[in-house]
């Protein structure tokens, strides 16, 4: 099932940045996510909401080709993912996982790895001064670099995923139940710091349980029962 | 060379009543062990009597063929046993197993009786079968472990693996901590073994040597030749079955094939 396209903002013949063509994924058990389409220009806010175990995770592996589809296609600035070399795509592509996860090593150690891989090897590593910025934007400035980053509270590592993911400048950042650890006010700093990015650009696409209405324009697409719903 | 005690056909019956410490243990304690140490020694009993009909026949008709022909069946076995013992099925692990065990076994043998014994030839079946022997049992133990620790390395640290994938790391990356735990598995009990030979135990081929009349010295000699290929081996057919495996882990689009729990 399919609702017909809204109107995204996008003006005629701009390539979106990201769009589902009649996409359909299937889990090896049956159920999966049926003809999916939609698009998203530049610089917009999407909200994901649905129930659990709806899709709404796996709408967002499908971007960075965790799960692969079974039919249709998806295109990131007007190029189908499957045509670029998946460690390549997913530096376009920021993604932060459900559950918070990180390497054993240092604060500094955990927020730099992506620039130490191969994929990013002509990519120049933020400096302190900017890994501190980010911290304090986001209510962690009392955390030293230094710091192991395993006994951080869930929370705190969660935060740090989040900033892991910006830190690379990726076009599209999907995150998946970014704030679901976290209380009121640290919700708050990275609802906030989400929406600047908005500002500067990026597209995001949050997978989000709690009752955040963006202060910027946002889409929101609604996940169940396998059908992938555009609604405002 | 001193004379040697020969084991006639009542002495090893006797041997036999050994066994009957184990059998009674396992009845008196509802073990459940009777019918595998039954099967146990009667497998014992055919098997090495076969190898040892087996080598006689080899040392007689002294063929290349034959000697390389037993090799590779006992090699095949190994693969297979390594195959059983690991059991996983979400991954294709049977070719590059074969492969790493053939590459391996074969170089390590042939370093050891053509370079290092010097063997004339070098597949003379006195050593080359007994060496290759060697080689392969401690080697498929290491496989064993290596690979076991792996695929559950692979499932435990799934979403660790993910994340690396996620920021663009390619299947190596993603699983160079994985891929340096699981060698050491591996190669540690070869390396350990090191540490308490000649300590805490004397090693089967040099009892066997020195039982057989031979002097302590020789045998102490080939001890380490042989401790020495088994490291080397254990390594070598590790790292082989590591890279062979480890791409096979991965589906074209840089995920993981193995799902959370499934072994089968």
């Amino acid at each position: 099932m399919y609702s017909p396209l809204p109107d995204t903002g996008l003006p005629p013949n701009s390539t979106p940045v990201l769009e589902f063509t009649n996409v359909n994924f299937s889990w090896p058990g049956g159920a999966g996510l049926q003809n999916v389409s939609f698009k998203i220009p530049k610089g917009q806010f999407v909200l994901i909401s649905g129930p659990s175990g709806s899709g709404k995770s796996t709408l967002l592996r499908l971007i960075i080709r965790m799960e692969e589809i079974s039919s249709g296609n998806i295109y990131l600035s007007g190029t189908s993912i499957s045509s670029f070399y998946p460690p390549e795509l997913r530096t376009h592509i920021g993604f932060v996982q459900q559950q918070p996860t990180l390497i054993s090593g240092t604060v500094r150690a955990n927020l730099l790895f992506p620039f130490t891989l191969q994929s990013r090897k002509n990519c120049t590593q933020p400096d302190d001064s900017t890994l501190l910025q980010w911290l304090q934007k986001l209510a962690l400035d009392t955390i030293s670099l230094d710091a192991p980053a395993q006994v951080l509270s869930i929370g705190q590592q969660q935060r740090l995923c989040f900033i892991r993911a910006v830190l690379t400048n990726p076009e599209v950042i999907c995150l998946d139940e970014p704030t679901s650890a976290l209380d009121m006010e640290s919700r708050e700093c990275v609802e906030h710091a989400a929406e600047e990015l908005i500002k500067q650009g990026t597209s995001i696409l949050m997978v989000n349980h709690t009752s955040y209405h963006p202060t910027c324009p946002h889409m929101h697409i609604s996940v169940a029962n396998g059908t992938v719903s555009v609604l405002s | 060379m001193t004379e040697f005690i020969s084991i006639s056909w009542t002495q090893l019956a006797i041997a036999l009543g050994l066994v009957s410490i184990s059998a009674v243990a396992s009845l008196y304690y509802h073990l459940k062990l009777e019918r595998d140490l039954f099967i146990g020694v009667i497998r014992t009993f055919a098997q090495l009597l076969a190898m040892g009909y087996l080598l006689n026949i080899l040392f007689g008709l002294n063929n290349a063929v034959l000697v390389i022909a037993v090799y590779m069946v006992m090699t095949f076995v190994s693969v297979h046993i390594v195959y059983g013992r690991v059991n996983e099925r979400q991954v294709a692990y049977f070719a590059p197993t074969t492969l790493a065990v053939m590459l391996s076994y074969s170089l390590i043998t042939i370093i050891v009786t053509k370079v290092i014994i010097g063997a004339e030839p070098w597949w003379s079946p006195q050593y080359f079968i007994p060496i290759g022997g060697m080689v392969a049992g401690n080697s498929m133990n290491a496989l064993s472990l290596t690979l076991e620790r792996f695929f559950s390395e692979l499932r435990t640290k799934r979403n660790v693996v993910e994340m690396y994938l996620s920021h663009g790391a390619n299947y190596k990356e993603a699983t160079e901590g994985i891929f340096r735990t699981s060698l050491r598995a591996g190669m540690i009990p070869a390396i350990n073994s090191m540490m308490s030979v000649g300590l805490v135990s004397i090693p089967g081929m040099m009892t066997g040597q020195i039982l057989a009349g031979a002097d302590p010295q020789e045998a102490v000699r080939y001890q380490i030749v042989v401790m020495l290929m088994v490291v080397g081996s254990t390594a070598l057919a590790s790292i082989i079955v590591l890279l062979l495996v480890r791409k096979r882990c991965f589906t074209p689009a840089m995920t993981l094939v193995l799902t959370k729990d499934h072994t089968s």
